[in-house]
């Protein structure tokens, strides 16, 4: 796939004044987003997540004159009122709470997005048919956004968001609200919708889980600042900062199963040649039998006290918290060859000595 | 039946019809409560889609218009009506040439209901999700888009149900500017009945009064109801 961005944020600054301070909610931000992406941004509610792709389709301006905000190409900033208004045709947005007219049936809730489309009669009712179609819920058309289980109106949401034929979707929690089934089907849905209509997808979340599941790309925003961003697979297997760890663990729950795991016996009483370790490993390097090959060659046993598998856009990553048990010398040995097998080796606790723990 | 109507109430029989009798007293009400709502109505929806409109957080953000609607607002809101009548005297000569009679009480019932209204229709705007708000601009329509078809059309409900609400102050306050020489309902309560010691006519007349509000306010639940799909 060809790179070709289709947002382009630079020096976005959106600095909210208040009686008596100055909220900085979003601080200094880069962020482009390529054609086809499914762009995660995931951080703690008030981190400015929300504040950011507001400014995409300047429902929020930002407030610094050095800010550019670029769309399939066209600045915005500088777009007069109608032109801005038409742009923002181009850009659909589902919302955390769905946002449906309550006084509108679902397909009056649809027609409202085509209110400026220039379709005849006919037209609209064909093109509301169609995206209810598309989302699965042709058969509620008449029904009200009160009598639609979350999921369903989450579904509304995004036929509506979706009516003018945008180029991209911002996904400002959508899913937060939904348990969790019905955000694995509405993630299936925007996975769905990104393949075949090729639509860029900007998906907001606090959830690591619905990242996981669906994002190419992800960055990680804390106080109004981006503090990581980059591939998935990358991101997830070497993540840099603090909180994306946080973020990681709390689908891989490694660190926090570690806690647990140190109060074992066997934990707590390695002997000489026993290490605890944490492994982690992408893609091929999963497939080789690393734990039969340490005992062939090094006589080393290896006691899986915990283990995460994920499989991220088709790779699998891996995690494990292993007690390794041998000769001394050769437990060191097996430590190398871990290492030039590319498996990150995090020692965590040995038989003779305690070690920090410092991926 | 008619036997009935003369011995238990001569009077009302007697001021039936005529001038200054029951039946223009019922329709001088009315007349005063029609006008008034519809122009007092429009006057005040617009003020109260304009005090949400240019609300800190509404479509049109803008501190000093917000400002100078809500002191207007207040001020009207603030003068006892009864006093308001007496008030606006030289404005009601200037528009429709008189101060006596339904005509010349129309002014200052319009400049009583207008502000009560309008803050009404705030309260109930201001009630809308502004999501729903936001997911229209996000839509990519504009301040009249908005206010006609995501504002009007979800506060409908709550509209017609404050409406009923203001009508029906609208029908008390065609009462007191009737005792200051408005006529209808009100002024023959007080006139005919309580300063001539003719009970029966201050009852009927409550009662009449007690029938329009009851009708009013019977067609606006049935009819927000049928529209309200929360």
């Amino acid at each position: 796939m060809a790179y070709e961005p289709i947002i382009e944020l630079k020096n976005i600054n959106v600095t909210f004044k208040e009686a008596d301070r100055e909220v900085h909610a979003v601080d200094q931000v880069d962020l482009t987003v390529d054609k086809g992406d499914i762009f995660g941004i995931v951080g703690y509610s008030g981190a400015g997540k929300s504040t950011l792709v507001r400014v995409i389709n300047l429902l929020q301006r930002p407030t610094n004159k050095e800010a550019v905000v670029k769309v399939n190409g066209d600045e915005m900033l500088t777009l007069p009122a109608r032109q801005l208004r038409e742009k923002r045709r181009n850009i659909g947005m589902i919302f955390q709470h769905f946002n449906l007219m309550n006084s509108l049936t679902i397909a009056d809730n649809v027609n409202f997005a085509l209110k400026k489309s220039g379709l005849s009669k006919v037209e609209h009712t064909k093109r509301v048919a169609e995206l209810l179609d598309l989302v699965g819920l042709s058969d509620k058309s008449h029904d009200y956004p009160t009598q639609l289980s979350g999921g369903q109106k989450q579904r509304v949401g995004i036929a509506r968001a979706l009516a003018n034929r945008p180029d991209i979707l911002i996904s400002d929690e959508a899913t937060s609200a939904l348990d969790p089934k019905t955000t694995e089907s509405i993630l299936d849905l925007l996975a769905d919708l990104n393949r075949k209509l090729n639509l860029t997808i900007i998906l907001i979340t606090h959830e690591m889980d619905a990242v996981k599941q669906i994002c190419n790309r992800v960055a990680v925003m804390d106080d109004g600042r981006l503090i990581e961003e980059g591939e998935l697979l990358q991101v997830f297997s070497q993540p840099r900062a603090e909180l994306t760890k946080d973020f990681i663990d709390t689908t891989t729950h490694i660190e926090s199963s570690l806690a647990v795991v140190e109060k074992q016996d066997i934990v707590q009483h390695l002997k000489p040649g026993e290490v605890l370790v944490k492994l982690g490993y992408v893609g091929d390097t999963t497939d080789q039998p690393l734990i039969t090959a340490l005992y062939d060659k090094y006589k080393v046993s290896a006691n899986i006290l915990f283990g995460n598998l994920e499989i991220l856009q088709g790779t699998p990553v891996g995690n494990l918290l292993v007690v390794l048990s041998g000769e001394p010398k050769k437990t060191e040995q097996a430590l190398v060859f871990m290492q030039d097998n590319s498996v990150s080796v995090t020692v965590l606790k040995s038989g003779d000595k305690e070690v920090q723990s410092n991926d | 039946m008619t036997d009935f109507f003369n011995q238990f109430m001569p009077n009302v029989v007697a001021n039936w019809t005529g001038d200054n009798g029951m039946v223009q007293g019922i329709w001088q009400t009315l007349y005063m409560t029609f006008w008034t709502t519809l122009i007092g109505g429009a006057i005040g929806l617009a003020l109260g889609i304009a005090l949400v409109v240019y609300d800190e957080n509404g479509i049109l953000s803008n501190r000093v218009v917000y400002s100078i609607l809500d002191k207007i607002v207040n001020v009207f809101r603030s003068i006892p009506f009864i006093i308001l009548l007496s008030v606006v005297f030289p404005i009601t000569q200037l528009l429709v040439g008189t101060t006596i009679g339904p005509k010349g009480a129309l002014v200052p019932l319009i400049i009583g209901a207008a502000p009560f209204y309008a803050r009404q229709v705030q309260n109930t705007l201001v009630q809308i999700d502004p999501g729903v708000i936001e997911s229209a601009e996000a839509l990519g329509y504009g301040p009249w888009t908005i206010i006609t078809q995501v504002y009007l059309r979800e506060g409908l409900p709550d509209l017609i149900r404050t409406s009923v609400l203001t009508i029906i102050s609208i029908i008390g306050l065609t009462a007191m500017a009737g005792a200051v020489g408005g006529g209808g309902l009100g002024y023959i309560a007080v006139s005919k009945g309580y300063q001539r010691y003719q009970n029966d006519i201050t009852i009927v007349a409550t009662l009449l009064i007690l029938v329009i509000v009851f009708i009013i306010q019977g067609i606006g639940d049935l009819w927000a109801r049928k529209i309200d799909h929360r």
